[in-house]
């Protein structure tokens, strides 16, 4: 079915603050200056986000290809069918990660027509000289580039990044754990060594962290501006400043960013501005994938005054504090990930027992939390498994109104407006309930 | 009665074995995959239980607590939990399998808690530092079980356990050399059965019945030759005989197999050394599940090579002429997997018949076509 007989042309949002716009040039800065870097000669790389190596590869000079990303941006720009089609017709299931799927068969037809396909959105993804995975987050993030060996034979390698259990004793496993993850950085280092033919420079990757860990803290403190009332910054901008904070990380532009971003929210704060007039119901997006194809969506709630204030994927994490004794810059990013990925572990075993309810339970309570709402997406595992069991266990603690809305991040064929639209109306129904 | 009827009737009453050994104040651990190491729960006295589901019951109770878009076998198991199927469990344990398995640990035990539950990190790369973590994960593991039991490991003990769990190997080694013959000694529909009933029982009252069944099965009436395909099964979870059956019905034997309930979970012995750990590290992160990564070869061809070479010999040994891959629906791993050995296979001109499936029997009317259309495409190329 085409986007016309949908009746869905619309697929963005309308943004709360100036700042979000400066993002779609951002983006498109990713996909063309990798074209460009790659005409020039450098290394361009395919990677995973949030696999905790970003200032490894900015203080080696690589360029960082965003393939997930790339999946998101075809879904915002409803041009996901052909690419998802083609990865089915090579025998991938259509239950298989939509990102995988599209970036699966974006690289098959570029294979196939010797080039990059015509009108792809931002000119499309170079082939890259590297692929470098990881098992953060998901199992998709290493196996979708040992399966896109099929179509490229480049050099690729994947890292594990490791999060000990919640009820494990953190005084015991810290040690293993963070020499595990520095090797797995080292071996990385080594991996890129080769393939650029330059050794690390430590004091590059010192200052690589330094923009990066300065980029999230300002992320983080806007974040925290967010509590006030009305929302300055709607969930809809956060699905686009993520840009800066993950695919920027490790560079000053990213840091440029936030600086700006903070000043506006900080302004929008103390003159009490919100995205929409009158702000009746306070929404905490729960978790899954943002639905890409589908963004217009949050304004819709807002025309029932409901405004997404926060929302927990594509979240940065607290801000940790790395012992000062860690001299070396690939041991403080093995402590850094322990510290991010364990920052609610002992409040989650003297409480419900999940780091995620327990971040749910602050969001809750900071931002003065009206409803939840999820988002279940159909070929994504990591972020739907648990979204009913988490609503059970904060159904434990709170009484507000949760829903978990079902579609794909990106696969429009698991989309259903109207269904949404009926689950929608009944929810605000129930806020409206609570406020009378 | 025969090996073949008590291994039949085990296969059919799941869990009544393990369920005498409970209620006679054996403590059972149920685990789920292939990552967590048998010897080590044996070492402690107690009797490891690898959790099944049951694809021909209804997940009428998962869906509460976790997503339909969950892999089904994980879903089928846990609702049989809820249901009270698996209270004869002492202990549950879970390794960092796949995604699903992972959210599988926090959810099972929210929901059913054990006297022990334990998660157990399995790296997903492959290399000599993994294979420390891994290590120290099992050392935790064991100060875990060691601190629940008020035991400390008897190292005999834990050296008995991995010889017995090597012959085993040796006997289901064994009775897969039965299946090299045309036709095979064995059915595809009985092997599943030996193999499930085993993951149910002490493995040294089930290597008895193995070797008995295999005794029996010498002793059988030669079969004539016939010339129907021979199959090679790859996937995930088959712990039912339905889809086995369906194939052997329509004119093909099932002779050889990489599944996680089938030569995947047994295949490699741990090799005897100076400290048992190492022997035990080294051989269960190198099962070779979709779930793990091989680091990558120089070429395409050479990648393949190194990661599916042991499937080229299986394929070449028991002399198959058909592949059929049976994928539980939601596994990215495997959903990944397929096409590439699919490419492998291909290669060695074999013919691939990809599936994927529910994991219920209830969908193998539709796929008994599919699979009669694809024996007979065999068939006709013979």
């Amino acid at each position: 079915m085409t986007v016309e007989e949908k009746g869905q042309a619309k697929t963005t949002a309308v943004k709360g603050t100036e700042s979000a716009g400066k993002i779609r040039a951002m983006v498109k800065n990713i996909y063309r200056g990798a074209q460009e870097a790659k005409a020039q000669g450098k290394k361009v790389a395919y990677f995973m986000v949030a696999s905790q190596y970003d200032e490894i590869l900015r203080a080696m000079d690589v360029v960082p290809i965003p393939t997930e990303n790339y999946a998101g941006l075809c879904a915002a720009k409803r041009d996901m069918d052909r690419f998802l089609l083609k990865a089915e017709a090579d025998g991938y299931s259509q239950v298989l990660c939509s990102y995988t799927r599209i970036g699966l068969g974006f690289d098959s037809l570029r294979k196939d027509l010797g080039d990059i396909p015509e009108d792809s959105p931002d000119g499309g993804m170079p082939k890259p000289d590297m692929m470098l995975g990881s098992s953060s987050v998901c199992d998709p993030r290493f196996k979708w580039y040992q399966a896109a060996g099929r179509y490229m034979d480049v050099p690729t390698h994947s890292i594990d990044v490791v999060m000990p259990p919640v009820f494990s004793d953190l005084n015991e496993v810290r040690d293993y754990y963070i020499k595990y993850q520095k090797e797995q950085f080292q071996g990385l280092i080594a991996f890129l060594e080769r393939q650029t033919g330059r050794k690390m420079d430590s004091d590059r990757l010192w200052e690589t962290i330094r923009l990066g860990d300065e980029a999230w803290r300002l992320w983080y403190e806007i974040d925290r501006m967010r509590i006030a009332v009305p929302s300055p910054m709607p969930a809809q901008d956060h699905f686009n400043v993520m840009v800066p904070a993950y695919y920027y990380c490790g560079t000053k532009e990213a840091v440029n960013f936030f600086r700006g971003l903070y000043a506006e929210v900080k302004d929008k704060v103390d003159h009490k501005v919100g995205p929409i007039p009158e702000e009746k119901h306070r929404i905490l997006y729960g978790g899954g994938l943002p639905p890409w194809h589908t963004l217009w969506i949050f304004n819709y709630f807002e025309s029932f005054g409901a405004v997404f204030v926060i929302e927990n994927v594509y979240r940065g994490y607290d801000p940790v504090e790395v012992p000062s004794n860690v001299k070396d810059p690939v041991e403080y990013l093995a402590w850094r990930t322990f510290l991010r990925l364990t920052q609610r572990h002992e409040k989650a075993k003297a409480n419900s027992g999940n780091p995620v309810v327990e971040r749910l339970l602050d969001m809750i309570k900071d931002y003065r939390i009206d409803g939840v709402v999820f988002h279940a997406c159909r070929s994504c595992r990591a972020t739907t498994i648990g979204q009913v069991h988490m609503k059970n266990q904060l159904g434990q603690f709170t009484d507000i109104p949760m829903m978990q809305l079902v579609s794909d991040m990106v696969d429009l064929r698991d989309y259903s407006e109207a269904q949404w639209k009926t689950q929608i109306s009944a929810f605000i129904e129930a806020l409206s309930a609570r406020t009378a | 009665m025969t090996a073949i009827g008590q291994l039949q009737e085990l296969y059919n009453e799941r869990g009544k074995r393990a369920r005498q050994l409970h209620d006679s104040g054996k403590k059972v651990i149920g685990y789920f995959c292939c990552f967590v190491p048998d010897e080590i729960i044996t070492a402690f006295d107690m009797v490891p239980y690898r959790i099944q589901g049951n694809q021909s019951a209804p997940i009428d109770q998962a869906d509460a607590c976790i997503e339909p878009m969950a892999c089904p076998f994980a879903r089928s198991c846990f609702n049989l939990a809820l249901k009270g199927e698996y209270d004869f469990l002492d202990g549950f344990v879970a390794p960092h399998s796949c995604d699903t398995v992972e959210r599988m640990y926090h959810i099972w035990r929210h929901y059913k808690p054990a006297p022990f539950t334990h998660f157990i990190n399995v790296p997903h790369m492959m290399g000599p530092s993994s294979d420390e973590f891994y290590q120290q994960e099992l050392r935790f593991f064991i100060k875990e079980l060691e601190k629940w039991s008020g035991k400390k490991l008897d190292i005999a003990k834990f050296r008995e356990a991995i010889k017995l769990y090597n012959q085993r190997r040796k006997v289901l080694r064994e009775l897969y050399d039965l299946r090299k013959s045309d036709p095979p000694l064995v059915s595809g529909i009985e092997v599943t059965q030996v193999l499930v009933a085993g993951m149910g029982m002490p493995a040294a009252e089930h290597v008895e019945l193995v070797r008995k069944f295999i005794a029996e099965a010498k002793g059988r009436p030669k079969p004539k030759t016939q010339k129907v395909p021979r199959i090679f099964l790859w996937g995930n979870e088959i712990d039912d005989t339905a889809f086995v059956k369906l194939i052997e019905e329509s004119g093909a034997h099932v002779v050889m197999d990489d599944l996680c309930t089938g030569s995947r979970f047994f295949w490699d012995d741990v090799s005897e050394t100076d400290g048992p750990l190492e022997g035990i590290v080294d051989r269960y992160l190198h099962i070779h599940c979709p779930r793990s990564n091989m680091p990558q070869a120089e070429t395409r061809k050479k990648d393949l090579e190194n990661r599916y070479g042991y499937i080229g010999r299986f394929v070449r040994e028991w002399n198959a002429n058909g592949a059929i891959f049976y994928i539980v629906r939601y596994c990215d791993t495997c959903e990944m997997e397929g096409p590439d050995l699919r490419e492998y296979l291909n290669e060695m001109k074999l013919p691939v018949l990809m599936i994927e499936d529910d994991y219920s029997t209830s969908t193998i009317g539709q796929l008994r076509t599919r699979v009669q259309a694809f024996l007979e495409m065999i068939a006709q190329g013979d």
